[in-house]
């Protein structure tokens, strides 16, 4: 059997469009930007129904309206399909389709002359608008009757799909995945496996907004999961991913998308590639409960790096899972350790939690997306709030955004349940 | 709450244009039905439950069977304004 010339080369699976709205950035350009000046999405967090959190990374002031305002002039069909769909939808799937029709009109698919039968579609998340479900619940128990009339289709985290879909003319195959906080490399990692195996040609991966009701902040609080925030008295100090005084997530809002395509169907449309995925991970611990596993997880690192025909060395950088919660942190150190050993010569490592917080389905979709904006651009971006590290010998990014290299990263998502995925990217352009 | 049938004709208006999005607001008349004017079947429940909402009534998913065009309706909606 013929080895690979470079690794991983000939089953690398391209990304050809990308997409974002979050808590520091309502575009690619501008999450870039933010990337690098360090700036941080978390702010006091006001509802009188959770007074167990009070930090949180939404974003304020969004209108699905105003985003795809830009869109309208050069592709009116799309803008009417996106506002025919989205007139009377929930929240979590405006924000998804403003995401996407951002990385598919850089993947130049939006002037409608694909065929987009080859074109698939994963939203990544599950339980993905429980905000809008508790709204309604609330309405229906004050008022016996005034729901949202598409409360019955809305409901369903697959209504994204249909939505979806009908605005960007996908006939594609298409899915929702869940995988807790993994969802968003899992959703990844299966749409490399549909291009690989040629059942798709392109894939769009949407990691969906997980839009919080008051019960769903609180139950995490109960956990333990998720800090309370009243440790720090500046919100943006609050998240604090493999500091010491690091004491649980932070809830981020947030939607990303990135186009994935075959290396025939790049040369077939001469796309512009902004990178690839090289190789993944997706594997169970045997284990219900939120512990994350030191063995999980390396296993899910080597296991990744086995798929993409690569050595730990040639890894220049690791976007953490890092959440900032005290277990999951120095686990995912000792795990790193494992892999890239003892020597502080290893990859350099941040989360971009620490800027934006814990965006939960769309985490790995929104981090694939940061660390490909990192090597490609040439810079590490901070890993904010880490004064005291919880491990000396990891090289963690500092307080400040530095210049950097890196030909090939990891980028670890590791869900509750015991779900741990790792994906490898490579950055565009290598020779 | 009493509405004449002039203003829950306009309640009824709005919220085809609210639904509808772009339907031209000179074809809704009482003599169109909303089907004509592009709405399928959800969109009909979404025109009629926020009308029913605005005007604070609640009609029985019943009485809905003889309706056949937009002056039909307001008609219902009429019936249980008083």
């Amino acid at each position: 059997m013929n080895r690979p010339q470079t690794p991983g080369r000939n089953r690398a699976v391209a990304v050809t469009g990308a997409g974002v709205v979050c808590s520091i950035a309502g575009s690619v350009a501008e999450l870039g930007t933010a990337l690098r000046q360090g700036r941080c999405g978390v702010t006091r967090y006001d509802d009188p129904d959770t007074p167990s959190i009070r930090v949180a990374a939404t974003l304020r002031d969004f209108s699905w309206q105003a985003a795809l305002e830009p869109f309208m002039c050069d592709y009116p069909d799309l803008g009417r399909r996106a506002g025919r769909v989205l007139n009377t939808n929930n929240p979590s799937t405006a924000l998804s389709a403003c995401a996407a029709i951002q990385a598919y009109v850089q993947a130049g698919l939006g002037d409608g002359s694909e065929r987009l039968e080859d074109t698939g579609l994963i939203v990544a998340g599950s339980n993905l608008d429980q905000k809008y479900m508790a709204d309604n619940w609330h309405r229906f128990r004050k008022t016996g009757r005034w729901i949202d009339p598409k409360y019955a289709l809305s409901f369903h985290d697959s209504n994204q799909l249909g939505s979806l879909s009908e605005i960007l003319a996908l006939r594609g195959a298409g899915c929702t995945l869940g995988a807790a906080s993994a969802s968003g490399n899992a959703a990844l990692f299966n749409a490399v496996q549909w291009i690989r195996s040629g059942f798709m040609q392109k894939c769009l991966v949407v990691g969906a907004c997980s839009r919080f009701s008051a019960l769903e902040l609180d139950a995490f609080s109960l956990l333990g999961a998720a800090t309370s925030g009243e440790r720090h008295e500046n919100p943006i100090q609050a998240c604090r991913p493999f500091d010491m005084d690091h004491d649980g997530f932070v809830w981020g809002e947030a939607s990303a998308c990135l186009v994935l395509e075959s290396p025939d169907s790049v040369r077939a449309r001469n796309t512009k590639v902004l990178g690839e995925i090289l190789g993944g991970s997706l594997l169970l611990d045997a284990h219900h409960l939120p512990d994350p596993s030191v063995e999980g997880e390396v296993r899910a690192m080597r296991s990744a790096l086995e798929s993409a025909d690569l050595q730990p060395e040639q890894i220049g950088y690791v976007n953490a899972h890092g959440t900032s919660s005290p277990l999951g942190d120095r686990t995912e150190c000792q795990a790193l350790k494992a892999v890239f050993g003892e020597q502080s010569d290893g990859p350099w490592i941040n989360s971009t939690k620490s800027l934006v917080g814990h965006c939960m389905s769309a985490a790995g979709v929104l981090e694939v997306l940061c660390s490909l904006i990192q090597m490609n651009d040439g810079f590490l971006h901070p890993n904010l709030n880490l004064e005291r590290p919880i491990d000396r010998d990891l090289r963690f990014a500092g307080a400040e955004s530095r210049a950097f290299e890196a030909e090939y990263a990891l980028s670890n998502g590791f869900g509750f349940g015991g779900i741990n995925s790792t994906l490898v990217i490579g950055r565009a352009g290598r020779p | 709450m009493k509405f004449s049938q002039q203003e829950i004709f306009e309640v009824v208006k709005q919220n085809s244009i609210k639904v509808l999005m772009d339907v031209d607001p000179s074809l809704i008349t009482l003599d169109t039905s909303l089907t004509e004017l592009g709405a399928n079947s959800i969109d009909r429940v979404e025109v009629v439950m926020y009308s029913m909402e605005q005007l604070g009534i609640e009609v029985p998913r019943t009485e809905f069977r003889g309706v056949r065009d937009i002056r039909t309706l307001v008609d219902l909606l009429h019936s249980y304004c008083r």
